[in-house]
């Protein structure tokens, strides 16, 4: 301790005064060991953290025995190393407390995340399944689709067989042939007799399911009469048939009409039951997208 | 808590039962610095295995350092300095400890976080088949 002399007296005693003032001010005495003062900064700043509070108050509470240490070895006028030393040690417990609230923060967070993980997954999940979904629905009503199709067509198919049934009618090389008999009631007229009416209105059912075919009506006669004469009869039992055709809804592109006259006779003309199975028109359904095709022989 | 930690605690106690209440200066003499020293060593290998040396190295090496120093000063005799020394080594090497694992939690957080937004990105650009 120096030797106080009267001229420093003064003006230490007001250092003094102004040191003890102000530390009444701060509420907290300074020390002479700057290292406990920091000590004390740093704790008093920790405590203010809410966060460091709630994540870590075991750690601060160890920092605090520590920092008590301190300052008691300082109110015991302990060697100054000492308090030092205990300072020291008390700022390191702080240190721990700000890393483990880190800690225990970053680790809360984690589980927070791996749950939103596990969400991001699920969603993209159950949107690859919904998707998968759909391309099935998709894949489902196509397989609907071809089947109602092949159904549609097997049923066509059908239809055709069963008309081919009614009508007798014959597969040959020129397409199916069907035989309606003689059609009218008498040469001179042209009305149709109702067997050939219901014969025919078949016919037109099927042209009008079938649009792509197109049909060849030929006319034949007995060999009564001359020629000439049998080949304008043909031609009109042909017509005949062709008109109902055409009344009943059929392009006329699609039919052709022709008398062959006695030319053609299927059996013998000497009998009259041979002479009326000869006088009879003959339809030929084309196949599908096909023209006429002429029967071998004529000229027309 | 591994059993040579909890010896070195309890011989740690022991001493400073003994020591508070007899109040003598000579008592941190051997023994209790001893038992000290022993935590540290503990404390910095733990350290170690608990990546301290990547995510905390320069905490390690001062308590490494530390360490060799309150040994020394034992071979010397200095038994204030070497106690002194060995506490420090101890908190130095808990705070090692401390720091290095706030660094890897964060990490990993920081890793998750990633994660989703990766997913996240990656659900988006799935295309939606009709």
């Amino acid at each position: 301790m120096a030797m106080l002399h009267t001229e420093h007296a003064f003006p230490f005693a007001v250092a003094f005064t102004l040191l003890m003032v102000s530390s009444v001010v701060v509420g907290c005495s300074l020390t002479d060991v700057p290292a406990l003062d920091r000590a004390r900064t740093s704790y008093e700043q920790a405590q203010q953290n809410e966060q460091l509070n709630a994540h870590a108050p075991i750690a601060i509470y160890e920092a605090e025995i520590a920092l008590r240490r301190a300052e008691h070895a300082w109110e015991r006028n302990e060697d100054r190393e000492e308090v030092e030393h205990l300072a020291y040690i008390a700022e390191k417990k702080l240190k721990i407390a700000r890393a483990t609230a880190r800690q225990t923060m970053a680790e809360a967070q984690i589980q927070q995340l791996a749950a939103e993980r596990e969400t991001v997954i699920l969603e993209a999940r159950s949107r690859e399944a919904e998707q998968a979904r759909q391309g099935e629905e998709a894949r489902a009503r196509e397989a609907e689709r071809a089947r109602r199709e092949a159904q549609e067509a097997r049923a066509q198919a059908k239809k055709l067989e069963q008309l081919i049934a009614e009508l007798r009618a014959v597969q040959t090389e020129r397409g199916l042939v069907i035989n309606l008999g003689d059609v009218l009631f008498e040469s001179a007229k042209a009305d149709l007799k109702p067997g050939a009416i219901r014969n025919v209105s078949l016919l037109a059912a099927f042209l009008k399911e079938y649009p792509k075919r197109s049909v060849l009506i030929e006319g034949h006669t007995d060999n009564v009469g001359s020629e000439s004469y049998n080949l304008a009869l043909s031609q009109r039992r042909a017509d005949a048939v062709r008109n109902f055709l055409i009344q009943n809804g059929i392009s006329p592109k699609r039919i052709i009409a022709r008398g062959y006259g006695e030319a053609y006779p299927v059996t013998s003309n000497e009998i009259e039951v041979g002479r009326q199975q000869n006088r009879r028109v003959e339809v030929v359904i084309l196949r599908e997208g096909e023209s006429t095709v002429q029967r071998k022989g004529s000229s027309n | 808590m591994p059993k040579q930690k909890i010896q070195a605690s309890v011989g740690v106690l022991a001493f400073m039962v003994v020591c508070g209440s007899m109040q003598i200066s000579g008592c941190s003499s051997g023994g209790l610095t001893t038992a000290i020293i022993s935590q540290a060593e503990l404390a910095v290998l733990e350290a170690g295995v608990r990546k301290a040396p990547d995510y905390a190295p320069l905490e390690l090496r001062l308590a490494q350092e530390n360490l060799d120093r309150a040994k020394r000063a034992m071979d010397l005799g200095d038994y204030e300095s070497a106690r002194r020394l060995a506490e420090r080594a101890l908190v130095d090497a808990q705070l090692a400890k401390a720091k290095a694992n706030a660094e890897i939690a964060s990490r990993n957080a920081e890793e998750l976080q990633r994660t989703i937004e990766a997913l996240s990105v990656e659900a988006e650009k799935s295309p939606r088949r009709n």
